[in-house]
């Protein structure tokens, strides 16, 4: 694990696909329309035979890539979020996850990551993708999960909903990290509180552990991309080992992790109490910048420590989250 | 579930002949039998697209090779029929159909025998279409004459429904010329007639403007759905051919009233279209 503040890389995703579009011929590019914006410039420019521009037409999109997997073709999909899920959910279950196929929706800018408001704020992708037989649902943390996670669904055989932070790409992870489909990653163990997280919230969920632990309080961090299906033995078994649970997700707190881990450790018969943090049932805004909006709706390094402190009934104030100094190139959490 | 794959393309062979007017009242006969153990079904998607069907699959498809795409899930029972009449699926098959357990659902889904895809949420099935001949040319096989085709049955309706405009304009833009729409013009949805309901004239300028070629034709003409096939088939651009069509074509006996979307068959009635019927195919 790297230390504070992460470097970033850019279009680590773009590079990732282009380098398995080279070894397998059976992988093709859509594009909503937003290109470069979703890193494929790079598939476009090199393998412009395989790359089909589908134009601002979501909906025929996911049809022709339904139609393509069924022709034995790896259809990689292309746009942001939300015009990924919610816009095509009916195409998506009849064209995609009802008949199973090989389709792998890519979902830039989830949750409130982008500052374009509701209409391009992907809240609830996760939940409407959780909710789909048969749809795996990822949510990666950095560029070395992003490097590996393309070929590791390229190899999946059903459809996949990924969804992926746009832009500057923090480097959390050291090379050593191997990420799996099947298993969570516990980062750290700790037994009063069990802090399970992934995408843009591992890094305050990180920061947020270790002031909690410089004030006594011992947090487990597990990383969880596979969304669904949900690795329930490492769910429970870390829960099981703490008093408390926190949730910390870049989505709405229903329907996404808070809410997998809830029904997990609901259904193993394990009461404790459990704070999620994530968009709190509340569409966000328009605003300048995300971290803007991380700070405002809940999302920040502060909230993980707070829910934590309140889970686990500590009297007084919570400690206080460090200020993030962050230079041109780095990334650290609100 | 087991995910359905097509089948490798194969070698285009020369489709097989039947005479089409009588696998038309095949269809009709057929799609009867289905249907009139219900009571009531979707019979007349089967009387409105008997003839489109029956050229097709009389005289040019060529099982393997070429894609049949049924986009209304609700004529599926056409594409049964259709299919049974030509050798393409077992006869006695189609006495399960709408059955509890029965692989022959009323409305076409994964599980349905005989179709390469369809779907019973509407104006699916051209995107499908599109993503056929899109993958024929990612593979570098929609050229020469083994190239497949691929079919898309349409209805009117459909045309309400965005996303086929987006798939029309897709397969225009790229020039899919091996992109055949059969576009079934009943003017027949669930609440009534199409046009008491959307003003979709004209249909075949609103395609030709999308870029297509395009054939009107009485949908009932077996000579001219020859010919708009065979004019469709020669041009390098997705063609549609709008087949204006009744629901209650070719079956006398039913009152001018009846629903064309959901037709009731109460035993008398359904013994009169049987005697209709068998006469005919006889």
């Amino acid at each position: 694990m790297r230390e504070l503040p992460y470097p970033t890389v850019q279009k680590p995703y773009g590079r990732a696909l282009l380098e398995l579009a080279r070894r397998r011929d059976d992988v093709v590019c859509l594009s909503g329309d937003l290109t470069r914006q979703c890193e494929v410039d790079l598939f476009r420019d090199e393998l412009p035979d395989r790359f089909v521009h589908a134009g601002m037409a979501e909906a025929n999109m996911i049809g022709m890539a339904g139609a393509m997997a069924r022709e034995g073709l790896n259809p990689f999909v292309h746009t942001f979020g939300v015009f990924a899920t919610r816009r095509p959910l009916d195409q998506i279950v009849n064209a995609v996850a009802y008949p199973n196929l090989p389709v792998r929706l890519i979902g830039f800018m989830p949750g409130i990551s982008s500052p374009g408001g509701p209409s391009h704020q992907a809240i609830e992708d996760v939940a409407l993708m959780r909710a789909l037989p048969n749809m795996t649902v990822i949510d990666v943390a950095d560029a070395v999960e992003i490097d590996q996670v393309v070929p590791l669904i390229a190899d999946h055989p059903g459809p996949v909903y990924l969804r992926l932070k746009r832009g500057e790409i923090p480097v959390i992870f050291d090379d050593d990290r191997r990420l799996s489909l099947d298993e969570a990653h516990v980062i750290s163990s700790g037994d009063d509180v069990a802090i399970f997280t992934n995408g843009m919230l591992l890094s305050a969920s990180l920061a947020a552990a270790s002031v909690l632990e410089r004030h006594g309080v011992h947090a487990a961090v597990v990383n969880v991309p596979v969304i669904k299906p949900l690795d329930v033995d490492t769910v429970v078994g870390v829960a099981r080992a703490a008093r408390a649970v926190v949730t910390a997700e870049n989505h709405t707190i229903i329907g996404g992790l808070g809410s997998a881990v809830a029904e997990t450790l609901a259904e193993a018969g394990l009461g404790r109490t459990l704070r999620r943090v994530g968009v709190r049932d509340t569409f966000a805004e328009g605003a300048l910048t995300s971290p803007y909006l991380f700070g405002r709706y809940g999302l920040s390094t502060q909230d993980v420590i707070d829910a934590a402190w309140n889970a686990l009934d500590h009297s007084g104030e919570p400690p206080a989250a460090p200020v993030a100094k962050v230079e041109a190139g780095e990334y650290s959490p609100v | 579930m087991t995910r359905f794959v097509s089948p490798a393309r194969e070698t285009a062979t020369a489709a097989p002949r039947h005479d089409a007017a009588r696998v038309a009242t095949g269809i009709r006969l057929r799609a009867l039998r289905m249907v009139a153990p219900q009571g009531f079904g979707y019979l007349g998607q089967a009387l409105c697209s008997a003839e489109s069907l029956a050229v097709l699959y009389a005289e040019l498809f060529r099982p393997g090779v070429d894609r049949f795409v049924c986009s209304p899930g609700h004529y599926i029972v056409a594409a049964y029929a259709v299919a049974a009449e030509v050798g393409l699926l077992d006869p006695e098959e189609l006495s399960s159909y709408g059955q509890n357990g029965s692989c022959l659902e009323a409305i076409g889904t994964e599980r349905s025998p005989a179709v390469d895809l369809t779907c019973g949420s509407l104006a699916q099935g051209l995107s499908g279409g599109v993503g056929f001949a899109c993958s024929d040319r990612l593979r570098g096989r929609a050229e020469g004459p083994d190239a497949p085709r691929t079919f898309v049955l349409c209805s009117d309706g459909e045309l309400e429904e965005g996303q086929l405009w987006e798939a029309a304009l897709f397969a225009a833009h790229h020039r899919l010329g091996r992109l055949v729409v059969l576009l079934d013009a009943n003017n027949s949805q669930v609440d009534g007639p199409v046009d008491g309901i959307t003003t979709l004239e004209p249909i075949a300028e609103k395609w030709a403007a999308h870029g297509w070629h395009v054939a009107d034709v009485d949908g009932h003409d077996l000579d001219a759905l020859r010919r708009a096939y065979a004019d469709a088939l020669s041009d390098d651009r997705p063609s549609v051919i709008v087949a204006r069509t009744s629901t209650r074509h070719g079956l006398d006996c039913l009152p001018p009233d009846a629903d064309g979307h959901f037709i009731k068959l109460p035993p008398d009635l359904a013994n009169r279209a049987f005697a209709e019927l068998e006469t005919r195919y006889a």
